[in-house]
């Protein structure tokens, strides 16, 4: 208990902040050390072509990773945003080829409409598993499908394509060989650490991921704020799924199957608990280029699809194990 | 009782964190007796039980079993050592069957492996009879069972393997006066059979009615221990309580109260009181009110309730003699009511948080600007709140669970002053709390206090409401039993009403 009485100004923002570069350091010296290694292992690794094949295949996962960050810090889990992205795309690809609009509000209606569908299906999320207190992987769970069964009822079960070419270019533009898609990515990125880190919201989504009683009988209304993070999950759901549609100018019912495990893995390499209330967009990215380097690496260097799928997943359970230890040692 | 002891525990310490839990405990045990441990809420007796059932390990000191020396290191450690413990809060499955559990830990296996049904049910069968609990199915699940068959399912279990020491932690509780005399058979059995019995229990009748000798904890320490025939429920109670309690008397605080009434709370009902006589009470301005009584009173829930924590069933709480609308903390925060909850960990603190955030948690307008936190001045308000209470600390930026236990609660309580609230309820707040962080929060509540803040102070240590209440209301079995003056201040009324010796009289078996 030895202790200065007063130090009134301390020159970093949060001890939080700085343990999270901590715990990011250790990330990124991961990936760092992932990238040294394909780059020696393969010739190919470092180039300006493989590199913006990296950016793109990285996208729509830490698009999903970001909207799942908010989830998992409140101590939840959201199992259905492939599905809803699918929905998101099916209810855009239809807004989308609606007959007798210009291009211009065609992809306005398009995108208003993905996102809308994406974050009504994360509002749902929210209400039902925050009223009842009930766990969100049960409800998600139905969620993921509903949205499935929605997105094949609406579009039939087909295939819905031929868009606005201002909308298909879009998904292909690069700025100096960075996908604009992933610049949408990065951009979320940004905003989400702004919301994190910097507002009152922020501070009460680690709040209740921490604590939840102690933020209620603070006078917070936690159920909204919990609303809140699905709804925000849903939200990236909707624009994952418009930039997967502009990207691949179809929207399928059947795409994204999977994803949401994506997402759940990247930001658990991130290093954020899966308890809830510790962690870190930057992380979450971090977490989404490991995958993606990985996925890209074991490919060049001549693995199977099938062994970088187990590399994937020892890499999960690595990082889990080390999230243990640093629970662990902050606990002590 | 000449015969060497068959435990026997000297000079025990435990800490946990700065926190001195068992502070020189010394007791021994006899071969066949029943023994009673008592002391209030947190004098070491749940702490000693963790130790003696390999739970948590000791820190210094000396346990002897049999002569041996006796350190568990785990609870299958004790159980092998034939020490048994029956928990108050019940450590049995549900679903299964009453024979699956009494069976749980060593399941009877056929030749193949398999599960041993027949010999599983005729063991527990046996278990069952050896308490006298003949008229128990062992194929009905647990579930269909009440408190009181549960308890002694518990019992059962415990005994069938080779116990020599049964500690029965507070398990009376929850029984009705006929399963109470049920069990006190049973006990009387069981010690018939040479098995060594510890009662931990809050109810004196009890422990003069069953009990050979007497432990008195007081403050992690172990006070005295005695034949039962040697001593009177008064004297026990003035062991428990200690003389600290005449001379808290004189060191009383300044009466501020003024005559006028800032909170009245009228005909409140809990849910954990559905049917008795509501709560009714007055709180002046610039008075502290000590609410005593047993865990499980329903002091908390009246806070609680006042508070909008949990909702209340009916009644109005006035403030300023304005009717308040309380459907959340929201509400009571708006109104002015503050609330220092009892466990600061699980209710009070965000622990993985700086000092800084949770302080500004209650008052987070104040440190923000749409939605936007200004960091500076919230590191500013909480400079100089832990200026104001004395709080100490390394950094703003160090997260609360690097504190102390004192410092933590004063981060609590200046997470609840940012608001200056008009009505600041507390429970338990020096819980945990060493002594001289302690007088320092005596002191930061008799300043507020002076400058006109009404309080509600709930707390399990009389001293504590002696030394710093104006009057004390005492609460048993979820209804006011009487309000003392400081005047009338004394450790046997306080004690008579909080044991609500009406209700328990009639259990002392015949």
């Amino acid at each position: 208990m030895s202790a200065v009485d007063i130090t009134p100004h301390s020159p970093e923002k949060t001890s939080m902040s700085i343990r999270s570069v901590i715990n990011n350091a250790g990330i990124g010296i991961a990936l760092l050390l992932m990238i040294l290694f394909f780059s020696v292992a393969s010739e190919h690794f470092l180039s300006a072509n493989n590199i913006t094949n990296i950016l793109t295949q990285i996208t729509i996962n830490l698009v999903l990773a970001v909207g799942m960050t908010f989830v998992i810090l409140i101590g939840g889990i959201d199992l259905s945003v492939g599905s809803v992205m699918a929905f998101a795309a099916v209810v855009a690809g239809k807004a989308i080829t609606l007959p007798g609009l210009g291009a211009t509000e065609l992809i306005i209606l398009a995108v208003l409409a993905g996102v809308l569908a994406g974050m009504i299906c994360g509002i749902l999320n929210g209400v039902v598993s925050a009223y009842w207190s009930l766990p969100s992987f049960i409800i998600t769970l139905g969620m993921l499908n509903i949205a499935r069964g929605a997105a094949l009822q609406i579009s039939g079960a087909q295939t819905i394509y031929s868009f606005p070419f201002a909308f298909e270019e879009f998904g292909s533009m690069l700025i100096y060989g960075v996908p604009v898609v992933f610049l949408v990515a990065l951009a979320l990125v940004v905003i989400a650490w702004f919301v994190l880190n910097r507002t009152v919201f922020g501070r009460l989504i680690y709040g209740i991921g921490n604590n939840e009683e102690a933020v209620r009988l603070a006078g917070h209304p936690v159920f909204w704020y919990k609303v809140a993070a699905f709804s925000i999950c849903g939200l990236t759901a909707g624009i994952a799924a418009i930039i997967y549609m502009a990207r691949l100018n179809i929207s399928s019912p059947i795409a994204g199957i999977g994803f949401e495990l994506n997402a759940i893995a990247a930001v658990i390499i991130g290093g954020t608990s899966l308890s809830g209330g510790r962690g870190s967009v930057i992380g979450t990215l971090l977490g989404a280029f490991i995958i993606g380097v990985l996925a890209n690496g074991l490919i060049l260097i001549g693995l199977s699809d099938f062994v970088r799928q187990m590399i994937t997943g020892l890499v999960i359970v690595i990082a889990v194990i080390l999230d243990h230890y640093r629970a662990k040692y902050s606990a002590s | 009782m000449t015969a060497s002891p068959l435990l026997s525990v000297s000079a025990l310490r435990k800490s946990f964190g700065g926190i001195h839990a068992l502070d020189g405990v010394s007791f021994e045990l006899e071969p066949g007796e029943v023994h009673a441990l008592v002391g209030e809420n947190g004098a070491g007796k749940s702490t000693l039980i963790k130790v003696l059932s390999g739970v948590h390990l000791f820190d210094a000191g000396d346990i002897t079993l049999d002569g041996a020396p006796y350190r568990p290191a785990s609870p299958h450690a004790a159980k092998l050592a034939g020490i048994q413990v029956v928990h108050q809060e019940f450590n049995l499955l549900n679903d299964l069957s009453v024979a699956e559990n009494i069976s749980i830990e060593a399941m009877p296996k056929t030749r193949l492996g398999l599960l041993d049904r027949a010999e599983m049910n005729r063991r527990a069968r046996a278990a069952l009879d050896a308490i006298g609990l003949s008229d128990v199915d062992v194929t009905t699940p647990v579930r269909q069972l009440g408190i009181a068959h549960r308890q002694l399912i518990e019992i059962a279990r415990a005994l069938q393997s080779e116990s020599r020491i049964l500690i029965l932690d507070e398990p009376t509780a929850t029984l009705t006066e006929r399963e109470t005399e049920r069990l006190f058979e049973i006990v009387a059995g069981i010690k018939a059979k040479g098995v060594t019995v510890v009662f931990v229990s809050h109810h004196l009748d009890e422990v003069f009615g069953i009990c050979d000798r007497v432990t008195v904890f007081r403050n992690g320490e172990t006070i005295t221990t005695q034949l039962i025939t040697d001593v009177t429920p008064a004297d026990v109670v003035r062991s428990m309580v200690g003389r600290t309690l005449e001379d808290a008397q004189h060191s009383g605080a300044d009466a501020h109260a003024s005559t006028e009434v800032a909170l009245n709370v009228d005909g409140l009902r809990t849910t954990a009181n559905p049917t008795g006589t509501p709560v009714s009470f007055d709180l002046k301005r610039g008075e502290i009110l000590g609410i005593a009584g047993l865990v499980g009173a329903g002091r908390t829930e009246v806070l609680r309730a006042i508070f909008g924590a949990d909702p209340k069933l009916e009644g109005h709480v006035r403030l300023d003699g304005r009717a308040l609308r309380i459907n959340g903390p929201r509400d009571a925060i708006a109104a002015g009511i503050g609330f220092v909850t009892e466990d600061r960990k699980e209710e009070g603190l965000i622990l993985d948080m700086p000092i800084s955030a949770n302080s500004s948690l209650v008052d987070l307008g104040a440190v923000s600007r749409r939605g936007l936190l200004n960091f500076g001045k919230e590191r500013e308000m909480a400079a100089r709140a832990g200026a104001q209470l004395k709080l100490k600390y390394g950094k703003l930026s160090d997260h609360a669970a690097s504190l102390s236990g004192g410092n933590q609660q004063k981060v609590v309580l200046a997470k609840w002053l940012a608001k200056t609230p008009k009505i600041l309820l507390l429970d338990e707040p020096t819980r945990g709390v060493d002594v001289g962080a302690k007088a320092e929060i005596y002191g930061i509540l008799r300043d507020l206090v002076a400058q006109g803040m009404s309080m509600i102070v709930v707390s399990s240590e009389l001293p504590e409401l002696i030394t710093l209440c104006d009057r004390i209301m005492v609460m048993a079995g979820q209804e006011i039993q009487g309000t003392l003056a400081r005047a009338d201040y004394s450790q046997e009324r306080i004690l008579h009403l909080a044991y609500g010796q009406t209700q328990t009289e009639e259990r002392i078996p015949a």
